[in-house]
């Protein structure tokens, strides 16, 4: 009796241990010497959101998004002498980066190397998450890369991202569409971001509305508005900057509730009221609008440089029918064109573990000067003279995004909160095409609440705290 | 001595139970507890400040929170009531037919309880997006002013209500069912000696024999209501400017896009509170009948 009860507890006892010994994690940096070659075996998780597809072109075959880093990394793992390096890529979806990073942060495991533009991380480095890159920074990089980019990527005193590649943001308009709606004046060359001023852009939109041939373009409207999320607001910015908004003030704070202000809100409320965009911008993603545009329904919509290269691969390869599409700038009252870019690049987290910091340290240096792999910057904009340079006469648009480049704004602001600023602006023009709010509430609102988002992120943030 | 002796004799039982009881501690109690503890925390990646009641105050004095309760106890008013009482309906219209109808009838209120709650509400973004779906364009092809389902203040909470009571009400039927052809034929057939209308057998006999599942279904519905998100996040965002925001999504966006995890906690344990409150009389009225 007493050894059948000795057993039972003693199996009991036993099952307790396995699921224990089940819920211990295994470390990625044993620090031991299980490596080639008797180095220290490390192991590093790059991230990445969805950029370019292929090492070097989308063209390759099995081209994917991953690519490049699988390239990259295969690469370092040869060449690296310090340590037998193993370095996991994996892509994650652009609208669940915020979650999965907060998620393993709070958990104290984030992924060891991240690639993004740099707008959606820099409220990491004001958080504290990121090492800062100074020191992987020569000279001669910063004598390659221009004092703007780098100036994208310093938050306080310090770099925190590699800038690799730019993606300018622009309007993409259906030349087709406007030729059979008589539009042919508007039309610019095939490699020209066409400039149009406010007026001649209304008088686009309304012939687009009247002139469409029906028959052809069944449901088309003239241009995309969407307000469903904070995906592609950036457009949504540019917007309210067409009346000579500034968005910004000296101390880092909203200044959108003023007379410019309001006039874009209005300008907004009633291209959407007269019917010159697709209807229920409220309800409409930025994806919904891409896709529109891509199956004719709609004459102007966004696009930036990688965006606009997909549309095209997409149209080689058959996947949607093909028609003539060109880039144009974002109109102003003034004339001037309205234009932001989106520098993309590495960062790195804090994973509080100095060997992989280390080696992390090394493969973005790697990957962002090696001469070689910087050329897949030919897939955004390079951010690197001598890179533009080899590959402008392949892609004659390089030299019009370098034309426009004087009259790029920072639409961060480089400001604290940026992340969560973004989920108050959406709601507000949600309100205003509603009519839920006038143009002067949503302006005031806007401002209001979004300077208490940058308010408390000035308090938290560690660079405005040093 | 006595009680030293008692535990000594029930120690293999303690022993078998306690995988269980470590589960449930360290996967129910542990959380629960955390998540208490975090809201009175301002928490900032590797630092931790104690603030008190704090998140809780800001938490009243922010109107998105305030609509978003709203919206949430509308919600579980209207899909409890709708589903239990079109379930209800169903049930007993069908329960004493055919027994293959009966199954058909199942089968097909069963279907999109089955399916993933994202296909389901993918499908409903097909049919109602303003720009590219199937029912506005329908309406714009018969002449009709294109009506935007998801982005009208006043429209848009009926239609997830809608559509959530619809993924859900095929639950509701099977029990209801189930429940209805488990009452003693007896009963019915007393009735019909008396010659009692159907609408009286279904308010003195099925309704109060069927009370036990009508708790269980209301429990259930309750809860998962409270917790409503797939369809919001998927269908409206929230929007148009907050007007379909719920607690779980308020919570989903504090906790994981704003990164504050004192505030998300906050809003759990209001949650939490809210759940146990509605939960513990009917789950008492449950055991009472017992």
């Amino acid at each position: 009796m007493l050894k059948k009860r000795f057993l039972a507890t003693i199996i009991a006892l036993s099952l307790i241990l396995s699921l224990a010994v089940g819920c211990s994690s295994d470390k990625k940096n044993e620090g031991g010497s299980g490596g080639k070659g008797g180095k220290d075996k490390v192991e590093i998780t790059v991230m990445l959101t969805p950029q370019w597809k292929g090492v070097m072109d989308a063209s390759e075959e099995g081209a994917d998004f991953d690519s490049f880093f699988k390239e990259a990394a295969k690469r370092f793992e040869e060449e690296y002498k310090e340590h037998d390096v193993k370095i996991n890529v994996e892509v994650v979806a652009g609208d669940q980066r915020d979650e999965l990073l907060n998620v393993s942060l709070n958990g104290g495991n984030p992924p060891d190397i991240f690639y993004e533009s740099i707008f959606a991380m820099g409220d990491y480095a004001h958080r504290g998450a990121l090492v800062p890159l100074n020191d992987i920074v020569d000279d001669e990089s910063k004598k390659d890369i221009a004092q703007n980019y780098w100036e994208n990527v310093t938050f306080g005193d310090d770099i925190y991202f590699y800038p690799f590649s730019h993606m300018p943001g622009t309007l993409v308009y259906n030349a087709d569409m406007f030729k059979d709606a008589g539009l042919e004046e508007y039309i610019g060359a095939e490699t020209e971001i066409k400039t149009w001023s406010l007026s001649e852009y209304e008088e686009i939109l309304n012939k687009l509305k009247k002139d469409t041939p029906k028959d052809k373009y069944s449901n088309a409207y003239p241009m995309s508005l969407y307000a469903l999320n904070n995906q592609g607001d950036t457009w949504n910015l540019a917007y309210l900057k067409m009346f000579g908004n500034k968005l910004y003030g000296e101390d880092s704070e909203l200044v959108i509730d003023d007379a410019s202000g309001v006039k874009a809100m209005e300008w907004l409320k009633k291209i959407n009221d007269e019917g010159l965009t697709n209807p229920g911008a409220e309800s409409v993603s930025s994806n919904d609008a891409n896709s529109m545009f891509q199956n004719q329904k709609l004459g102007v919509s966004f696009t930036n440089s990688v965006l606009y290269n997909n549309i095209l691969a997409d149209m080689k390869d058959g996947k949607v029918p093909a028609f003539d599409a060109r880039l144009a700038n974002i109109p102003s009252e003034s004339g001037d064109p309205i234009t932001f870019t989106y520098v993309t690049g590495a960062a790195l987290f804090d994973t509080g573990d100095e060997t992989r910091i280390k080696v992390s340290k090394d493969f973005v240096k790697f990957f962002s000067t090696d001469p070689e792999l910087v050329k897949a910057s030919k897939n955004g904009v390079p951010v690197r003279t001598s890179v533009a340079e080899e590959f402008k006469s392949e892609n004659p648009l390089f030299a019009a995004y370098d034309e426009n480049a004087k009259y790029m704004f920072n639409f961060t602001g480089n400001v604290p909160g940026y992340s969560e600023l973004r989920q108050v602006l959406y709601p507000e023009l949600q309100a205003l095409y509603t009519g839920e709010k006038t143009p002067e509430q949503a302006a005031k609102d806007y401002q209001s609440k979004g300077n208490e988002v940058i308010k408390s992120a000035k308090e938290d943030s560690v660079i405005f705290n040093k | 001595m006595i009680k030293s002796k008692d535990i000594k004799k029930n120690l293999t039982g303690y022993a078998f139970i306690m995988p269980q009881v470590i589960l449930f501690l360290i996967f129910m109690v542990y959380p629960i507890i955390e998540g208490i503890r975090l809201s009175l925390y301002k928490i900032n990646y590797k630092t931790e400040t104690f603030v008190g009641l704090k998140n809780y105050r800001d938490l009243f004095n922010d109107p998105v929170f305030v609509k978003s309760t709203l919206n949430t106890i509308i919600f579980v008013v209207f899909i409890v009531g709708l589903t239990v009482a079109f379930g209800l309906f169903v049930a007993s219209a069908v329960f004493d037919k055919d027994a293959r109808y009966v199954s058909f009838i199942r089968g097909s209120y069963y279907i999109p309880v089955m399916v993933s709650m994202v296909v389901m509400s993918m499908v409903w973004n097909f049919l109602l997006n303003p720009a590219n779906g199937l029912i506005p364009y329908l309406t714009q092809q018969a002449g009709f002013s294109s009506v935007n389902f998801l982005g009208n203040k006043a429209i848009v909470k009926p239609v997830i209500i809608f559509i959530t009571f619809a993924i859900n009400v095929g639950q509701a039927i099977i029990l209801y069912i189930a429940a209805m052809i488990g009452i003693p034929n007896d009963l019915f057939e007393a009735a019909e000696v008396e010659g009692v209308s159907k609408f009286h057998i279904i308010r003195k006999i099925l309704i109060p024999l069927v009370k036990p599942t009508t708790i269980y279904i209301t429990i259930i519905n309750i809860i998962a209501v409270l917790k409503i998100f797939v369809v919001i996040q998927l269908l409206t965002g929230g929007g148009p400017n907050n007007a379909s925001s719920t607690l779980m999504y308020y919570l989903y966006n504090n906790a994981f896009k704003y990164n504050r995890l004192g505030v998300a906690s906050a809003v759990g344990v209001i949650m939490f509170a809210i759940t146990l409150l509605l939960s513990v009389p009917q789950l008492r009225a449950m055991f009472k009948e017992d």
